[in-house]
């Protein structure tokens, strides 16, 4: 495939094509996608996948700005998947993620890429994992994901990344309920962001109570989850998060969980494409058959139970 | 007794709903505002009053009705027309000639690299130079400007907030060099610096740094130069960026409490400088809301100040600018314009304004030419020789509706201040970005009516003129100024002690560690022909420079268009669009260069997402090159430049070639919209642009080309 060339060449109108590819809802699209896909597959970099998360309003944004630019200042590529929550159900969306990272979108070592989330389970939009493997090939040595922690987004995003960061905010403490054990063990750093002015002091009395409730949560064969203080806007503790990183990466290898974690991933992947097709059969074979407001229509009028019609429907559709 | 039990208020009110077959209590008409409008007022309207005082009078408390007894009686307003362009050289002609033909006082507008602190053989502002006022780069072009203009004799505001200190430093030694001592200069300094992060975007530093410099801007002048105006705390950007009345009056009065404690925090004493303190406001068309504005904000700053415990009376007397809203005034049919203005003038005057800037019939379409310059002059001079306006104060005093409207103004904006002051005050809220958003929703409604027909404009939603008449424009050519700027940055850098002003920079980057008032190192240097753009960059070292973090609305604009006919066929074809290509379509809207109007890329881009495209918003300040990569990254469809400070023809083509660098089989399309004098359509048809919207366009109509030409394009592969 041509665009295959294009894209371990780094060609940047070609990375951006083929995104668009992945993210498309065409059948078409879907299809050369695909082919594209496990072409790429073949060729892998050697990106380390980032993603971070956090509640809206945390600085994410301002917080990759500051981290990318020291990366870029050392002379790291660095690819930028952002998931913009900011879409309506039915209208569109405004991506502005740009007007946050405006010096490193300027940088010739950046590739960035909005996308709306469509209100997907877990802000995750359709093709990101596809848009990351896209990156890969072509030579990225960061893919950062910026995805909004709301409910189940965290889980989906971690399954996408080598390491997962959790932002959070002075002051977050009191969410620290919420947090406890699920993400605890999806997370891989913690980050205490806004560590300035005068929030300093609520930034550190934040760290600490991460700190030992994280203690509290720890399994015994696991390493110590590391809590960072930053600052996004005064770009402090970017040096800390860098270290930490390689370090978790580094050890991961060591002992064999950074590759454990994706064959894990590629699991899940082949499930849910699994689960995803058959999904979709299903929907295509029920609203051809019409069999739900028949037996709707039935149980409506008492001449058979719920429980009957769902098991008739059931068995008729998926009957060859 | 009371009108309303009185025989006479019931026959009348029966007579009224026989005449409009209406019931009086439903008979209201609303305002931007939320005030209800009632068909008459009475007597009844004047009592239960808290901030208006009935039997006040000018120049006394709560000075509703006046900063001075005699008003124009004595002195008539000052007519100050705001006006600069291209070199000190021309603007100097300029402002000579006004003065010649009547003009009282000068307003200098600067050009915006000189706003934002880049010389002007900056890279970075390559399409800006003189376009959009004057360029400075060092204090010889800024005695340039007042070539044979006694500053001992004329007052001179300058409308500079980001660049503050270099150019307040320049205009005291040009002053010196022309023989006269800073005490004796007379003026006003803008050195608004909250209202530029709200909506009118030529701030340099952070939030903090910047109060830091208007606070040395008050200390300095309040001890060394007593006849000048330290700060016009300016609600006219917030109007004009699309604010009501009450959010303007607010978020002013709002700033000015936030500048008081910013003086007074340097040890000050509230009457050393609240004296000096001015204001600016936009009179718009609201006809008797903007005289009650007038006379509110005296009655609420009265109020403010007694609260800081000022002792001198000058210090709880607010005295105001004003300028005619240009927004209000159209490219379609603009003799209109002369019209619109001469009302919004007469407004102002009966508000009891202290000085007055009329803008020009072609407001809408570029900088004014001698001529539309002379006939805004001359709506002044109408008013204040022919009409008689000046013969009595506050006429308008014991008008039942102006009174009751002036206490209702007073009323809701005192409930925003108060929300304001216990959320921790104006600049806590700026920095979260919350005044900009309230001003750019209210924006956003009131392009909404526009579109809808609910609000009528003259000449472009209906009464169109069949046949357009065409105007002769101003026009600067930006690379020529830029050539003459940078030769004489040349000229200067090469005969200047390069020594001592690397030293007296490098002072001037310590004194910014701390807090030492840094006019006054600015001055050393600016004396040594330091440039504008160096002393920028040695703060810029401490400081750094602010980028806004910008937010949108959403919903604002579709919600008035609930089940429009119109608006759900852009909506269907979007739907229909995303069938076949698999996606939304998508468009990026764009500033580039130092432009910072931005309301109108906010209204689109905001009401395109409302109707279902996906909208990428670029920051501001973006340049071609930046542009052409987001688009390309983002796979947009279209690229939408929206561009006012009249830098198109540079950036436009630089944008295209950008595009092609990176790909050089780009088929993204590029729109354009904003200030296009007609004579430049050609020049961008030829440079590839796809379509152009001027001011007025319908976002909706617009909105339905951006799809077909979108889809045109992609079906062409
Ligand atoms: C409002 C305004 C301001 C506000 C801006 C507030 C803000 N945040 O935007 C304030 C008061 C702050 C301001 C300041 C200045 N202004 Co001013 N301003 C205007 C004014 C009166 C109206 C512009 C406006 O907002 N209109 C309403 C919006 C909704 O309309 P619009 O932007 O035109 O957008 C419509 C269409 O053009 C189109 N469109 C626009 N973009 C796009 C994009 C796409 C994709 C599409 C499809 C359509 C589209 O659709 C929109 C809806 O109809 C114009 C004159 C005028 N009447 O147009 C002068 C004007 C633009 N300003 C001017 C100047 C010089 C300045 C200053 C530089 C003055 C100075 N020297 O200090 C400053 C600096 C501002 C800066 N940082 O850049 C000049 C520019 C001269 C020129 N081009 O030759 C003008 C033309 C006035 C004049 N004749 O002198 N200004
Ligand atoms: N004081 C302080 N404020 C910060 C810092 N980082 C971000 N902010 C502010 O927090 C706000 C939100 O920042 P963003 O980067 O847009 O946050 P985000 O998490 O990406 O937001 P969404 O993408 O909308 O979920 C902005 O006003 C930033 O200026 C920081 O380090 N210190
Ligand atoms: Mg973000």
């Amino acid at each position: 495939m041509e665009l295959v060339d294009k894209i371990i060449k780094g060609e940047r109108a070609a990375i951006a094509k083929a995104i668009t590819l992945v993210e498309s809802s065409k059948d078409t699209d879907q299809q050369i996608s695909r082919q594209l896909i496990s072409e790429l597959i073949k060729k892998p970099g050697k990106s380390i996948r980032v993603g971070f998360s956090g509640p809206p309003g945390v600085g994410k944004s301002t917080f990759i700005e500051s981290f990318g630019s020291y990366l870029v200042s050392q002379n790291y590529k660095l690819g930028i998947l952002a998931i913009d929550p900011s879409s309506q159900i039915t209208g569109g969306s405004i991506l502005g993620d740009k007007t946050r990272m405006v010096e490193i979108s300027k940088n010739p070592n950046t590739f960035i890429r909005s996308t709306p989330s469509r209100g997907t389970l877990g802000g995750i939009s359709m093709g990101t994992r596809e848009a990351s493997i896209i990156l890969d090939a072509a030579g990225y040595d960061f893919i950062f994901i910026e995805t909004v922690g709301v409910g189940q987004s965290e889980i989906v995003a971690s399954n996408l990344v080598d390491i997962f960061t959790l932002i959070v905010g002075p002051g977050s403490g009191d969410e620290l309920q919420g947090i406890k054990k699920g993400i605890t063990e999806y997370a891989d750093i913690f980050i205490v962001n806004k560590n300035d002015g005068e929030l300093k002091m609520e930034a550190s009395k934040t760290a600490a109570d991460y700190k030992s409730a994280l203690s509290y949560y720890k399994k015994l064969d696991e390493l110590e989850k590391q809590v960072l203080l930053v600052s996004a806007i005064e770009q402090t503790g970017m040096e800390d998060v860098i270290k930490t990183i390689n370090q978790i990466i580094d050890q991961n290898k060591l002992k064999g969980i950074f590759d454990e974690r994706r064959a894990d991933q590629l699991e899940y992947w082949i499930e849910e494409e699994v689960k995803n097709i058959i999904a979709s059969d299903i929907t295509n074979r029920l609203t051809s058959k019409g069999n739900i407001p028949k037996y709707s229509e039935k149980v409506m009028k008492n001449e058979m139970s719920m429980y009957e019609a769902v098991e008739t429907i059931t068995k008729d559709t998926l009957e060859q | 007794m009371t009108n309303k039990s009185n025989n006479g208020f019931n026959t009348w009110q029966k007579s009224f709903e026989k005449e409009t077959k209406k019931n009086f209590s439903d008979a209201k008409s609303e305002t931007d505002e939320g005030i209800d409008i009632k068909p008459v007022y009475t007597r009844d309207d004047l009592e239960n009053f808290s901030f208006v005082e009935n039997n006040s009078l000018p120049g006394q408390w709560p000075y509703t009705r006046g900063p001075k007894a005699s008003m124009y009686t004595n002195r008539p307003w000052t007519i100050r027309q705001y006006a600069g362009f291209s070199t000190a050289e021309e603007s100097n002609e300029f402002y000579k000639k006004n003065l010649e033909s009547g003009q009282k006082g000068l307003s200098v507008a600067f050009d915006l690299p000189t706003h934002r602190g880049y010389d002007s053989d900056d890279d970075l502002v390559m399409g800006d130079v003189g376009k959009a006022g004057v360029a400075i780069d060092t204090v010889e072009d800024m005695k340039i400007l007042f070539n044979n203009i006694p500053l001992d004799q004329m007052s001179v505001s300058m409308t500079m907030n980001g660049a503050v200190l270099p150019v307040l430093a320049s205009f005291i030694v040009a002053g010196e060099e022309q023989g006269v001592d800073k005490s004796l200069l007379s003026g006003t300094i803008q050195n608004d610096i909250l209202k530029e992060f709200m909506v009118r975007n030529t701030y340099i530093y952070p939030p903090e740094p910047s109060m830091k410099i208007v606070a040395d801007i008050i200390e300095f002048t309040s001890k060394e130069m007593p006849k000048f105006n330290s700060i016009s705390i300016s609600g006219y950007h917030m109007q004009e960026a699309g604010a009501d009345n009450v959010l303007e009056l607010a978020y002013t009065l709002a700033d000015g409490m936030e500048y008081v404690r910013a003086a007074m925090s340097k040890g000050l004493d509230v009457d050393d400088f609240a004296p000096r303190l001015s204001f600016f406001f936009a009179i718009g068309t609201d006809f008797f809301m903007e005289i009650a504005k007038l006379r509110a904000a005296r009655t609420l700053w009265a109020k403010i100040m007694k609260n800081f415990g000022a002792k001198n009376e000058r210090s709880l007397i607010l005295r105001t600018h004003c300028q005619t809203s240009g927004v209000s005034l159209t490219e379609k049919d603009p003799y209109n314009n002369i019209i619109r203005t001469s009302y919004e003038a007469l407004s102002a005057i009966l508000g009891g304004t202290q000085s007055l800037h009329t803008n020009s019939f072609d407001e809408a379409i570029a900088l004014p030419t001698d001529e539309s310059a002379r006939i805004a002059r001359n709506t002044q001079l109408i008013l204040q020789n022919e009409t008689g306006v000046t013969k009595t104060v506050d006429p308008l005093a014991g008008s039942y509706f102006v009174e009751n409207l002036t206490e209702e103004l007073s009323k809701k904006a005192w409930d925003i201040i108060t929300e304001i002051e216990e959320l921790g005050g104006m600049t806590k809220a700026v920095k979260a970005g919350i005044p900009k958003l309230k001003i750019e929703e209210s924006a956003t409604k009131k392009q909404a009516k526009v579109d809808s027909g609910s609000r009528v404009v003259v000449g472009v939603n209906k009464y169109k003129n069949p046949k357009e008449p065409s105007v002769d424009v101003r026009v600067i050519d930006n690379n020529r100024v830029r050539d003459d700027q940078i030769k004489k940055i040349q000229a200067i850098k090469k005969s200047r002690d390069t020594k001592a002003v690397e030293k007296a920079l490098a002072n001037l980057t310590n004194a910014a560690k701390d807090e030492t008032n840094l006019l006054v190192p600015c001055i050393e240097a600016i004396k040594l022909r330091a440039t504008v753009g160096e002393v920028s960059k040695a703060l810029e070292q401490v400081y750094g420079r602010h980028f806004a973090k910008s937010l949108s609305v959403s919903g604002v604009y579709g919600k008035h268009f609930e089940g429009d006919k119109e608006f759900m066929k852009v909506e269907s074809k979007i739907k229909e669009f995303e069938n076949i290509n698999g996606r939304r379509p998508r468009v990026l809207v764009v500033k580039m260069g130092q432009d910072g109007h931005d309301r109108g890329a906010k209204i689109v881009a905001t009401s395109f997402a409302d109707m279902g495209f996906d909208v990428d918003m670029g920051p501001l300040f973006q340049s071609p090159k930046d542009v052409a990569k987001d688009a390309i990254e983002n796979d947009v469809h279209a690229i939408g430049v929206s561009t006012l400070a009249a830098g198109h023809k540079t950036l436009v083509p630089e944008l295209m070639k950008g595009l092609k660098e990176i790909d050089p089989k780009s088929k993204i399309i590029v729109f354009v919209g904003g200030i296009i004098p007609e004579q430049d359509y050609e020049f961008l048809y030829e440079n590839n642009v796809s379509a152009i919207f001027g001011p007025g366009s319908n976002i909706i109509e617009s909105a339905e080309k951006v799809i077909d030409l979108i889809s045109d394009n992609l079906s062409k592969e």
